[in-house]
């Protein structure tokens, strides 16, 4: 059993414990946590002129949600594992990508052209729907009439979403979040559960509001009830990414999932990153920001002095860090995410192994292939990831189970749904690594994301503090992440200047 | 001593003569039959297991002279020794047929060793036999059942054993018999009864072994030689990648890679030529050579009839495949020793991550995978692979891909075209017949568009002329290009098209 690090997260809980300083450094800005959004910001500060930052980490290696593990067979994610192209107006994040390689050109549309190695290789997607693996995940196979038009309603009205523009004349929906309209139109379905809006619209095929919550699943951790309708209208009609060589709404993946991209970023700043730190107190004084640091390697503690400081952390552990901060609004979903080796998936009749494989009906959200993108022939063993949101429970009921669940449990759950189908696959299951996040993701509740308390929290404080997260978009994606950073960065920036 | 009870021990000794006789026989028809499935020519193989066979006979009854005191004793146990020797011999040379360097020495001291002890045998006999028979009446009666013996051993063979219970069922079972007449004789003979318990121990454990080798090869059988082989099977493996089967006929061999028939020595040839030397002949002086796949070195065969080749990288995934093309000496000769040139580098890796971190550049590269039936093979004709194997070519240079069939697989042999067409080579699309195969088609690819068909040949070809390379660039109606879709890793469509193609041929 393989966890996350919250032994060493819990040590905020008694910053008492922790020792005194024995040395201190300066920096004219601290970014605390090492996730996408604190490696965003780093970058745009580096390639802004502002060169002495600071990031710390509390993990062994910068990554946050994007982490990763790696056997002799494959590279494979423990998080965040793919990125969906982004729409054209996203030039933060096409810069981005082209400096990782990832966009090779731009064809004479001006469409990018992305590197086909990184584009999710064909087959793509599959369920398992009344004994049968069908291509894509909309329910098909043994689907009765009525339930299909319904299914057909919905992508019709999906459809209309994505063209839609509010008064404003933005995007109903987009990404970042904070592009999207602000017209009351739509910006009303964030106060009612999508449950409830299904069926105001007269949503009420299982087959279809099956698919729809493994949706809100998939990219929230929640389900139809405690899920926002506008962020469940934003996971289908937000996404615009078009390319030259790909369908739309292609996506890049790799076998160590979304670390490519924290490599990345890394990669394009070479400011100073310490892991293995515990930011355990921040506090304002005349000459900026004082914060302590837990080295857990080393045992000792540092005094860091920093102009301003970035809490580039989730706002569970920002308010831990400042206690006038308490909002109880931001709710975490937890995970468990499982790496299994394999030498064979026996199934029955229908489409072979694909990258996204879901079984319909099941509480987990299906298992990627992180051996996908490899290019060799024939590999005798997969690796695979199952992800399973613990949404039965209100997250803190079902993290604090999910803490006290022995890895044997685990397992066996895991051999359960996968025996569904793949009859007979226990045999072939050579090793199973368990992951458990207890604050996986924000979940967006109604009323959530355009609520006034998320903004605020993003506010920053006496031109020392600032705050940057995906939490405080409402969303748990990289492009959110990835915008909180380069938004924050260009606040510090903005004010060195007026300074 | 009665004369019944003489006449008794004397009539149990002779119907011993004809057993053992009948096994002898078998055993050199087993070892004669194995030989020329598995290295082929049957006229010289039948020819030197026999004479090695009757040779090693013939030291068997020399070396009896030096066997003295308890004669029956002996013969009993030289009885046992011939049984486990014999019976084994078929199960065991099929099993080492892999190990295939030292496959001759292995075989030919098998035979040595079970014909001495046959040849020990003879000899034996009559010296127990001796005082209870006038020399005349012994040599007659125990050649007579000898001959017989013989007789019986010739005509059941090829009519009854071979059909029905097959090479290493047959060996087993007169391994039995053999063990048998030991056990029958310690039996009905009460001089052995102070040494019958060793004896019977040793029986019991050899019947034993023999038996479960019978039940299982059975199960070894019906696993290999199942209905997907018309021909006997005469060489199957498992490596970690693939099942690699080689089957037999009078006239011809198959290799089966998973099933997929890669060639047959009957008509191998067609293929490979057609798939070297319509690029080699027109690169003059090409010296650095790529072979992708083809770990059976028949396209290196070909490759190295020309005297300007300097170096030859050979990347296969499958060690078990290329050291079977380097070891096995009915393979040698069909490949011309090719992957034991020192012109020949054999790497044992996956063709695609090769290419992405190779740096050489090559006057000629030769892709010879399997269709793209399913989807990670399908990655090797992809249009990134495609523009990878643009690094490695010299400006001059040719590559040439094997494109399944664009009379069986039209749309998918188009679709390899036009993807190596999209990754910016200039294409030269032909084919060939192969009866094995059916009509077979190739891609040329070059950076330019310099390529001739009427460049110089080696001399030698069977099927390449400076006529047929003119032909085979013709597509007739029912081969002419179709559009289609450029295979991507991100659509796979090739493994689409190829489905399609070969629905109607599916059972």
């Amino acid at each position: 059993m393989i966890g996350a690090n919250h032994q060493i997260g819990h040590l905020l809980r008694n910053p008492g414990k922790l020792p005194p300083p024995t040395q201190t450094q300066e920096t004219e800005v601290l970014i605390v946590g090492g996730g996408i959004t604190g490696l965003s910001a780093r970058r745009w500060l580096w390639q802004h002129g502002m060169k002495d930052v600071l990031l710390v980490e509390m993990d062994q290696r910068p990554g946050g949600n994007s982490s990763s593990g790696q056997n002799a067979v494959s590279a494979y994610p423990w998080g965040a594992h793919y990125l969906p192209i982004p729409d054209l107006r996203n030039r933060e994040l096409l810069d981005f990508l082209t400096e990782c390689k990832a966009i090779t050109g731009f064809g004479p549309s001006g469409l990018p052209n992305y590197n086909e190695y990184f584009l999710c290789h064909d087959p793509e997607e599959r369920l398992f729907i009344n004994g049968h693996w069908q291509a894509g995940l909309v329910p098909e196979v043994g689907v009765p009439e009525d339930d299909k038009q319904q299914i057909g309603r919905f992508f019709k009205l999906i459809d209309e979403l994505k063209q839609s523009k509010g008064s404003d004349g933005k995007d109903a929906f987009a990404i970042p979040l904070d592009q999207s309209s602000a017209d009351e139109a739509f910006r009303k379905w964030d106060s009612v559960s999508f449950e409830d809006f299904l069926n105001g619209q007269h949503f009420t095929s299982p087959y279809l509001r099956w698919y729809v919550e493994y949706g809100c699943k998939d990219d929230y951790g929640s389900t139809l009830k405690n899920t926002s309708a506008w962020a469940g209208l934003h996971y289908f009609a937000a996404r615009k990414g078009v390319a030259a060589n790909a369908e739309p709404n292609a996506v890049l993946t790799w076998p160590e999932g979304n670390t490519f991209l924290v490599r990345q970023l890394e990669g394009q700043a070479q400011s100073p990153i310490r892991s293995n730190m515990l930011t355990f107190s921040v506090q304002e004084n005349e000459r900026g920001v004082q914060a302590l640091c837990y080295d857990s390697a080393k045992k000792e503690t540092i005094a860091i002095q920093a102009r301003k400081v970035l809490l580039a952390t989730p706002q569970f552990v920002t308010q831990n860090l400042l206690k006038n901060r308490v909002s109880t609004d931001f709710q975490y979903a937890p995970w468990l995410v499982a790496n299994l080796t394999v030498s064979g998936l026996p199934q029955g009749r229908g489409l072979p192994l694909c990258w996204d494989n879901v079984i319909y009906g099941s509480s987990s959200v299906g298992y990627v292939t992180a051996t996908h993108q490899h290019l060799n022939v024939d590999e005798p063993q997969k690796v695979i990831t199952v992800y399973w949101p613990l949404v039965q429970e209100p997250p803190a009921t079902a993290r604090r189970k999910a803490y006290e669940t022995s890895y044997e449990t685990w397992v066996q759950q895991l051999l359960a749904e996968l025996e569904t189908a793949h009859p007979g696959v226990t045999p072939s299951i050579h090793n199973v690594d368990c992951w458990i996040w207890g604050h996986g993701m924000i979940v967006p509740t109604p009323g959530f994301i355009w609520g006034k308390n998320c903004s605020k929290a993003a506010e920053p404080v006496n031109g020392k503090l600032f705050f940057a997260h995906s939490d405080l978009s409402g969303i748990s994606i990289f492009e959110e992440a990835f915008y909180q950073g380069i938004r924050a960065a260009k606040e510090i920036i903005g004010q060195n200047r007026s300074a | 001593m009665s004369d019944g009870v003489n006449r008794h021990r004397h009539l149990l000794l002779l119907l011993s003569v004809f057993v053992i006789a009948t096994c002898g026989l078998i055993y050199e028809l087993v070892a004669g039959t194995l030989a020329s499935y598995l290295l082929g020519d049957s006229v010289t193989q039948f020819s030197t297991i026999i004479g090695v066979y009757l040779f090693s006979m013939g030291i068997g009854s020399w070396l009896s002279k030096y066997l003295d005191g308890n004669l029956l004793k002996w013969f009993i146990r030289i009885e046992i020794l011939v049984g486990i020797v014999g019976g084994c011999s078929a199960p065991l040379l099929f099993a080492l047929f892999e190990y295939a360097a030292s496959f001759r020495l292995i075989l030919y001291t098998l035979v040595s060793l079970t014909g001495m002890l046959v040849g020990l045998e003879i000899p034996l006999l009559m010296r127990i036999l001796e005082n209870q028979l006038t020399f005349k009446d012994l040599v007659s009666r125990v050649f007579t059942f000898d001959y017989i013996g013989a007789l019986l051993a010739s005509l059941i063979f090829p009519l009854v054993l071979v059909p029905y219970l097959g090479l290493i069922r047959t060996a087993l079972f007169f391994g039995l018999m053999n063990i048998g007449v030991a056990g029958f004789l310690l039996h009905q003979f009460r001089e052995t009864k102070p040494y019958r318990p060793s004896l019977i121990t040793a029986i019991a454990l050899s019947s034993l072994a023999l038996l479960s080798g019978f039940v299982y090869a059975e199960q070894i059988m019906t696993y290999t030689e199942n209905l997907t082989f018309q021909d006997k099977v005469i060489y199957s493996k498992s490596t970690s990648y693939q099942r690699i089967v080689l089957t037999a006929s009078n006239r011809e061999f198959r290799l089966f890679l998973n099933g997929n028939l890669q060639f047959s020595s009957a008509d191998e040839y067609r293929y490979h030529e057609a798939l070297v030397h319509p690029a080699l002949q027109a690169i003059p002086n090409a010296n650095r050579v790529l072979v992708l796949g083809g770990g059976d070195g028949l396209a290196v065969r070909e490759i190295l009839k020309y005297k300007s080749i300097q170096s030859v990288t050979l990347v296969d995934l499958d060690p078990g495949m290329t050291n079977l093309f380097r070891e096995n000496e009915l393979l040698l000769k069909l490949n011309n020793r090719s992957l034991l040139s020192p012109k020949v580098q054999i790497i044992n890796t996956d063709a695609y991550n090769f290419i992405r971190q190779d740096t050489t550049q090559y006057d000629l590269i030769v892709v010879d995978f399997p269709d793209p039936s399913n989807y990670s093979i399908g990655k090797l004709y992809s249009l990134s692979f495609y523009q990878e194997l643009n690094r490695l070519l010299r400006p001059g240079g040719l590559a040439v891909v094997q494109s399944t069939s664009p009379y069986i697989a039209r749309q998918s042999f188009w679709c390899i075209q036009h993807t190596i067409a999209a990754a910016g080579f200039q294409t030269i699309p032909y084919h060939a017949y192969i009866p094995s195969f059916g009509e077979w088609g190739y891609v040329l690819l070059s950076r330019n568009s310099h390529w001739r068909g009427n460049g110089p040949l080696p001399s030698g070809l069977r099927f390449v002329t400076t006529k047929t390379i003119h032909d085979m660039l013709n597509f007739p109606p029912d081969m002419a290009e179709v559009p289609t879709e450029v295979n991507k890793l991100n659509n796979q469509v090739l493994v689409h098209y190829f489905e399609d193609d070969w629905m109607p041929y599916a059972h």
